[in-house]
């Protein structure tokens, strides 16, 4: 297990340098800089800032001395935001983390619940008309989902609020501020959830079927035990199986977060402040951001490596 | 292994991902410095005072049919109001913000020496008056007395001259233009080859002078700007070191009528009355900027804002009447769109082919009536709100295809074989590119059916993104490209572009020297005929093809009273006389 892990952490290191420095490539290969969108400067000053800002330099000697300074744990300011890149995080991330968190976990629980007994109770009219209504929610495109049920709960029937995170201009704390947090997170959530769902349960579904007709299931049921046992304890475990990979393909998103929800429901997240730095070419945090992310994805794969070993006595970590 | 080279293409794709989702999204350029886009929010220039006569005067406004359809939400408020602001970053020392939106939360933070009335001509603000000498080269500004900082110190002429120090410092790295005035011994200091600027005098603590090197009529409200305290933001100040300011950018000490309260980043800006406002304390205690990204209707519906500002199509405007508890007051703001023509490009060189172009397009078509109504046909680099517009003598350039032919006729390019214009064995084609929105589609869609029938070949090219676009442009690859210019103070600001190498390959000795006696006079009578023959100039000779003036309307809440938009300055001119009834 120790040299499994030792082995693996060294590979992380040599594919985060590689795609660190892909990524920072890619970035200073798009087409425009950070300079070039301001409109207001004349060609002399836009000269000038570059040589401030260094972007005139070879992307190579940009990457080599972003690199130092991410070694020291310094991200760098953000050009558009004139902040450190870490405290934008902090500023923006959790807001996307606390949606993420949320709605994944609603995704898996229903997903399961609902897989299991679709599988169970494969062909039957419930299955069938889960599936019906799951496919139907998958194929809606969230921002027409979104702004129906902005539309429909929060200007007409009033019952929600119609985006943010708080009531603007609230000075609530404690309880009443959890509250206020709960109401305004209902919608995305809900809207989240409902798109995340169809796919899991479709993949729930179709791995208990497999399980279920296999022989160690029929020996269960031949030696007696009950049904539920049958299929919570042997079935439903072994089915679960291929879905800790993507636990781990969870992992980077939850921190992520979602472009398209963010925007239509006005929801402080890092999704939407990274879509505008895109646009902007601020390049600390662009790099930054998806260096995050890779770390995180990189992680998550190394954690559902380690997890398939709780999971699955049969398989060996070399 | 396996498992290693799964993961890193998992990366891999991941940026291919993020990359594409970027690109693939639409109008998703917010260019720093408030670009095109940004005049869909309130003004992102840099000063607050009351004007006289307000520009949009009540009698335009559209008043509230219905105020008891006014939402419970907006009720309850008594002595706060909200506006919509797309996203303000946190940045709101002024000079130093990349965002246009950082500057509409400073306009309300800080106000400036000198501001403009609603035709844009200079008004005394924190400066009682100013002096300029006979020569034009000398500003003395007399600040008024008793002026304090929201944290109660006084606002002296240090104050002054030290705001203009540090934009000449070498680590400036924002948008002001102070440090290109050519202040006498401003380059010497930039270089850190002398200790103070020689042309800026502190002549006793109400007075501060600057002298120029060359005259500069744009100068006086350039260097009339917001003041930084020097006790508060020079306190950690050293020559090539400005990283230190970043640190205060959420704690602003100034001058405005507004004290940050609270800044939630991606969410709000609380503001409450400062009471040493040089006016006296605003009429309502707190104010407050709600970002959103997004659609502002659905907050407008349910009173959680006070005020948006729309695109003034008649749709919209037919749906705000329908709502009953808005006022609507429609607004020009001071900006002109333009199609940049490759002067270098040897077709484009002569100028009757850019004015068989102004002819061919049907202009009114795309900006006026496919926009229902939202913007107006523009034929020189002004706005019509500034005091220098003018229509006489101007060119209409009213859609003629048959001039226009004529015009490319003349111009010897003739129609060859498959219907395509030729000059020397070479074909008429222009090479578009616009960024990805509405407005792009239009004009592709109605410019693509022109052209043809003038017998041009049209390629239209479309950017996801601002940026990728000005790069394209910077390389030269391009016939004909959309943009639109920032808001405009000075006439001067909209002629800048001409001289200083940003539109290359125009070079009229002519048009430089009208350009320079514009500048070189403070008098503005002078300077409107100066202007008048400049416009007239480019009218005829069509550097840029000019295209339309935009149109939005404000909406706001009905309870709202005194309320008025400057053209220049946004809300913050009138902002402290805001009350609720």
């Amino acid at each position: 297990m120790s040299a499994f892990l030792t082995k693996r952490l060294l590979y992380t290191v040599v594919i985060l340098l590689a795609a660190s420095l892909l990524i920072f490539s890619l970035y200073a290969w798009t087409p425009g800089d950070f300079i070039s969108g301001n409109i207001k400067l004349t060609p002399e000053r836009k000269a000038e800032l570059r040589e401030i800002y260094g972007l005139n330099k070879p992307v190579l000697e940009r990457y080599a001395t972003w690199m130092k300074h991410a070694f020291h744990g310094d991200l760098g300011y953000s050009l558009a935001q004139q902040k450190p890149v870490l405290t934008l995080f902090n500023e923006y991330i959790w807001n996307s983390f606390l949606l993420a968190a949320v709605s994944t976990f609603f995704t898996w629980l229903i997903a399961v619940v609902i897989g299991v007994v679709a599988a169970y109770k494969q062909y039957s009219w419930f299955d069938t008309l889960v599936m019906v209504v799951i496919f139907g929610a998958m194929s809606l495109p969230s921002f027409f989902i979104g702004l129906f049920l902005i539309k429909i709960l929060a200007v007409d029937w009033k019952l929600l609020p119609p985006g943010g995170m708080l009531t603007t201009g609230s000075n609530a704390t404690g309880i009443a501020y959890f509250r206020e947090v709960v109401r305004h997170m209902t919608l995305p959530v809900v809207v989240m959830t409902l798109l995340g769902i169809g796919s899991l349960t479709r993949y729930i579904r179709g791995n208990l079927i497999d399980v279920l007709k296999q022989d160690y299931i029929r020996t269960a049921r031949a030696k007696g035990l009950k049904e539920r046992k049958v299929l919570f304890k042997h079935a439903l475990r072994n089915a679960l199986l291929p879905a800790i990979t993507l636990v781990g393909f969870e992992l980077p998103s939850l921190f992520g977060g979602s472009l398209i929800i963010e925007k239509i429901f006005n929801w402080p997240g890092i999704g939407q402040l990274y879509m505008q730095s895109f646009g902007l070419r601020d390049y600390p945090l662009l790099m930054g951001f998806t260096v995050l992310i890779a770390i995180l994805t990189v992680i998550g794969t190394l954690l559902s490596d380690i997890l398939y070993r709780v999971a699955d006595p049969r398989v060996r970590l070399q | 292994m396996k498992k290693s080279i799964a993961a890193l293409s998992a990366i891999l794709i991941l940026g291919l991902l993020l990359s594409a989702c970027s690109s693939g999204s639409s109008d998703s350029s917010a260019p720093s410095g408030g670009a095109s886009e940004s005049a869909s929010s309130p003004s992102a220039a840099s000063a607050a005072s009351p004007s006289s006569s307000p520009s949009a005067s009540p009698s335009d406004v559209i008043p509230a049919s219905d105020l008891s359809k006014l939402p419970g939400a907006a009720q309850q408020r008594t002595d706060t109001i909200i506006v919509a602001l797309t996203d303000p970053s946190g940045a709101f020392t002024p000079y130093f913000h990349q965002s246009g939106y950082d500057g509409n939360v400073s306009s309300l933070l800080y106000t400036p020496l000198v501001t403009v009335d609603d035709k844009g001509v200079p008004i005394p603000a924190l400066a009682e008056s100013w002096d300029v000498s006979p020569d034009n080269l000398t500003y003395t500004f007399h600040l008024r007395k008793d002026l304090k900082f929201s944290d109660g110190s006084p606002v002296t002429a240090d104050d002054v001259a030290f705001t203009w120090t540090i934009l000449h410092d070498k680590a400036y790295d924002g948008d002001s233009l102070v440090s290109t005035l050519g202040v006498k011994g401003g380059e010497a200091y930039k270089e850190g080859k002398a200790a103070s600027i020689e042309g800026i005098k502190v002549i006793d603590p109400l007075t501060v002078s600057v002298t120029l090197e060359k005259p500069n009529a744009a100068a006086l409200l350039t260097l009339g700007s917001d003041v930084l305290s020097k006790a508060y933001y020079g306190k950690d100040y050293k020559f090539g070191q400005l990283d230190y300011i970043k640190k205060l950018h959420e704690k602003p000490v100034g001058t405005g009528p507004y004290k940050l309260e609270k800044f939630i980043p991606g969410q709000e800006v609380r503001f409450v009355a400062n009471e040493y406002y040089y006016k006296g304390k605003p009429k309502t205690e707190h104010f407050l900027y709600k970002t959103s990204e997004g659609d502002t209707w659905q907050f407008l519906e349910t009173g959680e804002i006070d005020f948006a500002s729309f695109s003034a199509t008649q749709e919209n405007i037919d749906k705000l009447k329908s709502l009953g508890f808005v006022n609507i007051l429609p607004y020009t703001p001071s900006t002109y769109g333009y199609l940049q023509v490759n002067l270098e490009h040897e077709a484009f060189k002569d100028k009757k082919v850019r004015q068989a172009i102004a002819y061919g397009l049907d202009r009114q078509s795309i900006y006026v009536d496919a926009n229902q109504g939202a913007g107006a046909v523009a034929n020189i680099p002004s706005s019509p709100i500034s005091w220098a517009y003018t229509e006489e003598g101007i060119n209409p350039y009213k859609y003629d295809p048959d001039k226009a032919k004529a015009l490319l006729d003349e111009a010897g390019w003739t129609v060859g074989k498959d219907g395509i214009r030729e000059k020397d064995g070479k074909q008429l084609t222009i090479h578009y590119l616009g960024t990805k929105k509405k407005d792009t589609d239009i004009f592709i869609a109605v410019a693509k059916e022109n052209f043809e029938a003038l017998g041009i070949k049209f390629e239209p090219e479309v950017f996801a993104d601002f940026n990728s676009l000005v790069s394209k442009v910077e390389g030269g690859d391009y016939d004909l490209v959309s943009f639109s210019t920032p808001l405009l103070t000075d006439p001067s600001d909209g002629l800048l572009q001409f001289v200083d190498g940003e539109i290359k390959g125009y070079d009229n000795p002519k048009f430089k020297e009208l350009f320079d006696q514009g500048l070189a006079t403070n008098d503005i009578e002078a300077r409107k005929n100066i202007y008048k023959q400049i416009f007239q100039l480019l009218n005829d000779e069509l550097p840029v093809i000019f295209t339309s003036y935009k149109k939005t309307v404000y909406a706001y809440n009905g309870r709202i009273e005194n309320l008025s938009v400057s053209p220049f300055n946004g809300i913050s001119p009138s902002l402290p006389d805001w009350s609720l009834k």
